[in-house]
């Protein structure tokens, strides 16, 4: 366990941070799953009492708080809307941890475990996964059933509806044609881009080179997120140490900024310095580093876009992630962006920051409670009449390519990088 | 061990029984914490009839939950059994603006109902602090209130009907237009005691043109709350008129700087209305604040420029749950003009205890609301805290106030109604509970103190007026016959009796009680006795500028009361004292504008017809300006004898003494 937190109110102990929560009830309904099952274990507040009352050691079986804690999102907007802003998220992983509920499915734990102690592996599984999923062999495996009979509904579904796998991996494709090298800006490659949507990451470095000339492409291992939610904090701890010391090597001018497509990622790279309240000298490192960290979306200036009527036609509405809105409070910056570059075409969606139900691997945990908020993400959509969504995090990109394509085809969901690139005047 | 499986294949809903459901529905936002047993989540009506019936059947307790915002501990599970979740009962069932209602479930949370209004025009008044989560069921369940329940009134003034399933698992239907007593009063604010709520007719308004925000600073609490009584005085009625102390603003500005000044008192007053009215009530604001010394006035009528003036305000909660882990949000209630007594007095008991409450005011109606940090954690800083709080509450009854303008009895304060009613008054109390739920299942040990706990230290209740000679002589009569075991018949001056009444028993004529009792002219609120003549009253009060929102009708005032031509007349009923059949006095309601503590006795007798108790007093509420009232109403409808009108008389009248003739006259 972490032990301690770094709360909105300074350094806490786990137990000082949950007592926090007066039990007024003001998140129930910012939370996706109370508001869906109407049950109080599933409240940010019913959550923070059962971790509470974990460590004060007062639950006779624990196990029974085991649902509890997996069908939480970790989407945070509980802690935005929250007083004190008690941060039920991390709260959460503290009482996994405490259970020992490594992970909700073997999947990501497995990931999590290749992602730090055998990258090329891992990378290699995924090339020939896509591979699968692009010759339909997936979709043959799912007719077979035995998806389902490993309890993997979700990836079956997801099989029979994601055909469209890149079939080559971000870094081999800047590998095979290198873009120009300057220092303006370190591009962090997340693994969500690099190994299944390439032609995010492509946009993003077109775009960045646009807005701020030349810069790096930072040979980045994984953020470790996936073992700090999945897996054990040592392996977290251990990616971060690299990642920091990676960028110290690259020694990029103090006005450069660690850029970041995947939401998720930029938003627990910049909680890197919570890893270490215990070891001083780390904690330094990890600050410097997590100041220097942004979102895609905050490296894009308005006033510096060239206004017109944006990229493709119809409705453009954006769909926060969590970890942008609730992770990082970034709301503001990319709608100023697409406002920007095309006018009244951007709307804003109804509970635009409402979790989608991606949730990293709480689609495979918790199937059924996903799909509900995939549906419910969906109609907010197709209200808008939208026709284009942008997202900015891998989990939602898959998760609403799989939802649109069901319910919605209308629409479809691109990556905020996508949809600017795309709205850019056509460069060379 | 109760075996719950008979139940959970009856439900289309969900039952739960594992140790991590039955801790989290085990508290809620106060500090009391109990198990139950089980949880159902209840996706019908139906879920709900058949959960209390299997309950009744086994005389397994049972509790209702909306949200659980709760702040005294209403909708903890004392005795265990089972929680009853109305969370999911969420939908609007209709909106109709032309009869200006909307009908809905009790899960529907009350900021939801507002975003279904507000694009149609119109919006439901209550709007307790937690409006954006708790559900209108609690919002019953509690009575709950809110600033705008200055102008409108607490919940109970927008509850046209409800469907309520009763503790022994029937389902019934009351509706305010219903012959007989308003049952659809009595079961709002009875906290879960009576029954469960499965769907409710609710009062909608238009929203108004315009609102104009005006943030007024003070150099004291003193000339703050005489700038509120002037106000009123002045005939204004704000829709909203808070007042924040020098502590609440302080911590707000430290943890959010918004800019408000620095006083020793803040006034946040709204008033609405056409530009025109605005206009006017605006100036005449303005002066009273000028006059009172407030230099610094700030006005905003833009949404977002009013929403700026607003947000400190809207932060106080925060501002001081940042500081340390818990928040006691104490609720007490006293006369408007005697709000810079209590200011005084809280910051006595403070040093007291040590502890540190910032005030927080609607000062409008003299609801107060101490909120003083600490630490549950530490037993010693807690049991300061709630013993500051409990001496706050004592003191608002001295004051000849209310424990609970707003947030309920719950546990926290069922002590304290021993401070604020006699042992009479609670035992008609216990008596109503009883003829509702003879087992004692629904939400049990809330509301009263508990047989045989001990009452806290002190009768303080101020002493009410002497009665006259002649209530004195009239309540022993009545005695007397009830002694005998003697029928009564009981009328005022028989306007809406049939020419040649034949009463079973001696007829009794309340005309011999015709005095004003009290004006409270800092207060705008009369009692009188329920013989004075209607057109009697009214003359008299406007004679001194005063006016009482009640028909102009012939008879007598209890006649005009116990007959209830007029629904709206409702709303100017603060308090009655009445005297049983079996001849006990009892009083009931509050004698001050905001007071949600008790069944609400005073609301349920009227459209009673004399059938249930002998109205000796009535203390009402009054205006500084002319209402507008229809004057000519037929005569209605008298009560119609039924199962549930039954369990009422044996609450206030076992032997069927009282004005039977009625109901043998009843043209049902």
């Amino acid at each position: 366990m972490l032990d301690r937190l770094l709360t909105d109110l300074g350094e806490r102990s786990g137990y000082d941070a949950a007592s926090q929560c007066s039990r007024c009830g003001y998140c129930e309904q910012a939370c996706p799953t109370y508001v869906a099952t109407g049950r109080e274990t599933h409240s940010p507040r019913g959550r923070n009492q059962l971790v509470r009352l974990l460590i004060e050691g007062k639950i006779e079986d624990p196990g029974s708080a085991f649902e509890a804690l997996s069908s939480c999102l970790l989407c945070g907007a509980c802690t935005t809307v929250c007083p004190a802003h008690v941060p039920t998220a991390d709260l959460v992983l503290e009482g996994r941890r405490f259970l020992r509920l490594d992970s909700p499915h073997w999947i990501p734990r497995l990931a999590s475990k290749l992602l730090v102690e055998n990258p090329p592996l891992f990378r290699s599984f995924v090339r020939w996964g896509n591979r699968m999923i692009r010759w339909g062999v997936a979709g043959l495996v799912a007719k077979t059933g035995i998806l389902n009979f490993l309890g993997l509904g979700a990836l079956e579904q997801a099989a029979a509806q994601l055909d469209t796998a890149p079939d080559s991996l971000l870094r081999d494709r800047l590998a095979a044609s290198p873009p120009p090298r300057g220092d303006a800006w370190g591009y962090f490659t997340a693994c969500g881009t690099d190994l299944l949507f390439p032609e995010v990451g492509e946009a993003s470095l077109r775009v960045l080179h646009f807005t701020r000339g030349a810069g790096k492409i930072l040979e980045n291992p994984c953020c470790g997120l996936l073992s700090f939610n999945y897996g054990s904090l040592d392996d977290a701890r251990a990616l971060a140490r690299r990642n920091i010391e990676r960028f110290e090597a690259e020694t990029l001018p103090e006005d450069s900024p660690v850029v970041v497509d995947c939401s998720s990622c930029a938003a627990f790279l910049k909680s890197y310095p919570q890893l270490f309240l215990g070891e001083p000298e780390w904690r330094i490192r990890a600050e410097r580093y997590a100041s220097r960290v942004l979102d895609f979306a905050q490296t894009l200036d308005p006033e510096a876009l060239p206004g017109g009527a944006g990229a493709g036609n119809g409705v453009v509405v954006i769909h926060d992630a969590c970890r942008a809105r609730h992770g990082q409070g970034v709301v503001s910056e990319p709608r100023a962006a697409v406002r920007a570059l095309a006018g009244d075409r951007c709307r804003e969606l109804e509970k635009a920051g409402d979790c989608c139900g991606g949730a990293g691997a709480f689609a495979f945990a918790h199937p059924e409670l996903s799909d509900e908020l995939l549906r419910s993400k969906i109609a907010s959509i197709a209200d808008a009449q939208a026709r284009t969504v942008l997202a900015s995090s891998t989990s939602c990109l898959l998760q609403l390519v799989r939802g649109l394509k069901v319910y919605y085809p209308d629409c479809r969901v691109v990556h905020l990088s996508q949809w600017v690139d795309e709205s850019l005047p056509k460069r060379t | 061990m109760i075996e719950f499986h008979t139940l959970r294949e009856r439900l289309r809903g969900e039952l739960y029984t594992g140790e991590a459901e039955l801790l989290t529905y085990a508290y809620d936002a106060a500090l009391d914490r109990s198990r139950p047993d089980a949880v159902v989540v209840a996706r019908s009506a139906e879920d709900v009839r058949r959960t209390v019936a299997w309950c009744a059947e086994r005389k397994v307790p049972f509790v209702a939950r909306g949200a659980g915002t709760n702040l005294s501990g209403g909708c903890v599970p004392l005795r265990g059994g089972v929680v009853v979740s109305l969370a999911k009962l969420d939908k609007i069932v209709s909106i109709d603006t032309e009869k200006r209602e909307a009908v809905v479930e009790p899960g529907v949370v009350n900021l939801h109902l507002q975003n279904a209004l507000a694009p149609l025009g119109f919006f439901y008044a209550p709007d307790p602090a937690s409006f954006k989560v708790c559900t209108l069921g609690g919002n019953i369940g509690e009575n709950a209130g809110g600033p705008r329940c200055l102008k409108y009134g607490t919940t109970t003034h927008h509850i046209l009907g409800l469907d309520v399933v009763l503790p022994d698992g029937s389902l019934e239907r009351f509706s305010l237009e219903d012959r007989g007593p308003q049952l659809a009063s009595l079961i709002t604010g009875a906290e879960g005691t009576l029954g469960i709520v499965t769907r409710a007719r609710v009062k909608i308004l238009p929203l108004p043109e315009s609102i104009t925000t005006i943030l007024a600073s003070f150099d004291s609490i003193d000339a703050a709350m005489g700038c509120v009584s002037d106000m009123i005085a002045a005939g204004v009625v704000p829709r909203v008129l808070e007042a924040m102390d020098r502590m609440t603003i302080d911590s707000i500005e430290a943890y959010l700087p918004c800019g408000l000044p620095s006083a020793e008192a803040v006034l946040l007053i709204e008033v609405e209305g056409s530009k025109r009215q605005i206009e006017r009530e605006l100036e005449k604001v303005s002066k009273l604040c000028e006059a009172r010394g407030s230099g610094d006035l700030r006005l905003a009528t833009d949404p977002a420029k009013r929403e700026k003036l607003w947000e400190g305000r809207r932060s106080a909660y925060a501002a001081l749950a940042r500081l340390a882990p818990n928040v006691l949000v104490e609720d007490g209630v006293v006369p408007r003009d005697k709000l810079p007594e209590a200011a005084r007095r809280i910051k006595e008991i403070a040093k007291r205890h040590s502890i540190e409450p910032a005030l927080l005011f609607h000062a409008g109606d003299g609801n107060l609301h101490p909120n003083v940090i600490f630490d549950e954690r530490d037993a010693e800083w807690t049991r300061r805290v709630k013993a500051g709080g409990f001496e706050i509450l004592k003191m608002c009854v001295e004051l000849g106030g209310s424990i609970s303008g707003e947030h309920g009895i719950g546990i926290d304060k069922r002590r304290a109604m021993a401070w604020l009613f006699s042992e009479e008054t609670l035992a008609l109390f216990r008596r109503i509970k009883r003829a509702f739920d003879p087992r004692d299942l629904a939400n049990p040990d809330k509301l009263f103190p508990l047989e045989g706990e001990p009452p806290p230290e002190g009768l303080i209740r101020p002493a009410p007026p002497a009665p006259s000679d002649a209530q004195n002589a009239f309540v022993e009569r009545v005695r007397e016959k009830a002694a005998r075991g003697e029928a009564l018949t009981v009328i005022g001056s028989g306007t809406k009796c049939p020419k040649n009444l034949r009463g079973r028993g001696e007829v009794l004529s309340t005309k011999v009680l015709d005095r004003i009792v009290a004006l409270d002219r800092g207060n705008f609120i009369v009692t009188v006795e329920s013989g004075v003549a209607v057109r009697a009253l009214k003359a008299e009060l406007e004679a001194e500028g005063f006016f009482v929102p009640i028909p102009l009708t012939l008879g007598t005032v209890g006649g005009l009361l116990a007959t209830c031509p007029w629904l709206p007349l409702r709303e100017a009923v603060l308090a009655m004292k009445l005297l049983l059949p079996t001849g006990e006095v009892v009083e009931v309601g509050s004698k001050v504008v905001k007071s949600v503590a008790g069944y609400d006795v005073a609301k349920l007798l009227l459209g009673s017809w004399g059938t249930l108790a002998i109205i000796l007093e009535v203390t009402l509420k009054l205006l500084a300006a002319r209402p507008d009232i229809p004057n000519e109403f037929p005569i209605p409808p008298k009560p119609t004898p039924g199962p549930v009108f039954a369990r009422l008389q044996n609450a206030f009248d076992p032997h069927r003494l009282l004005n039977g003739w009625i109901l043998e006259d009843s043209d049902a």
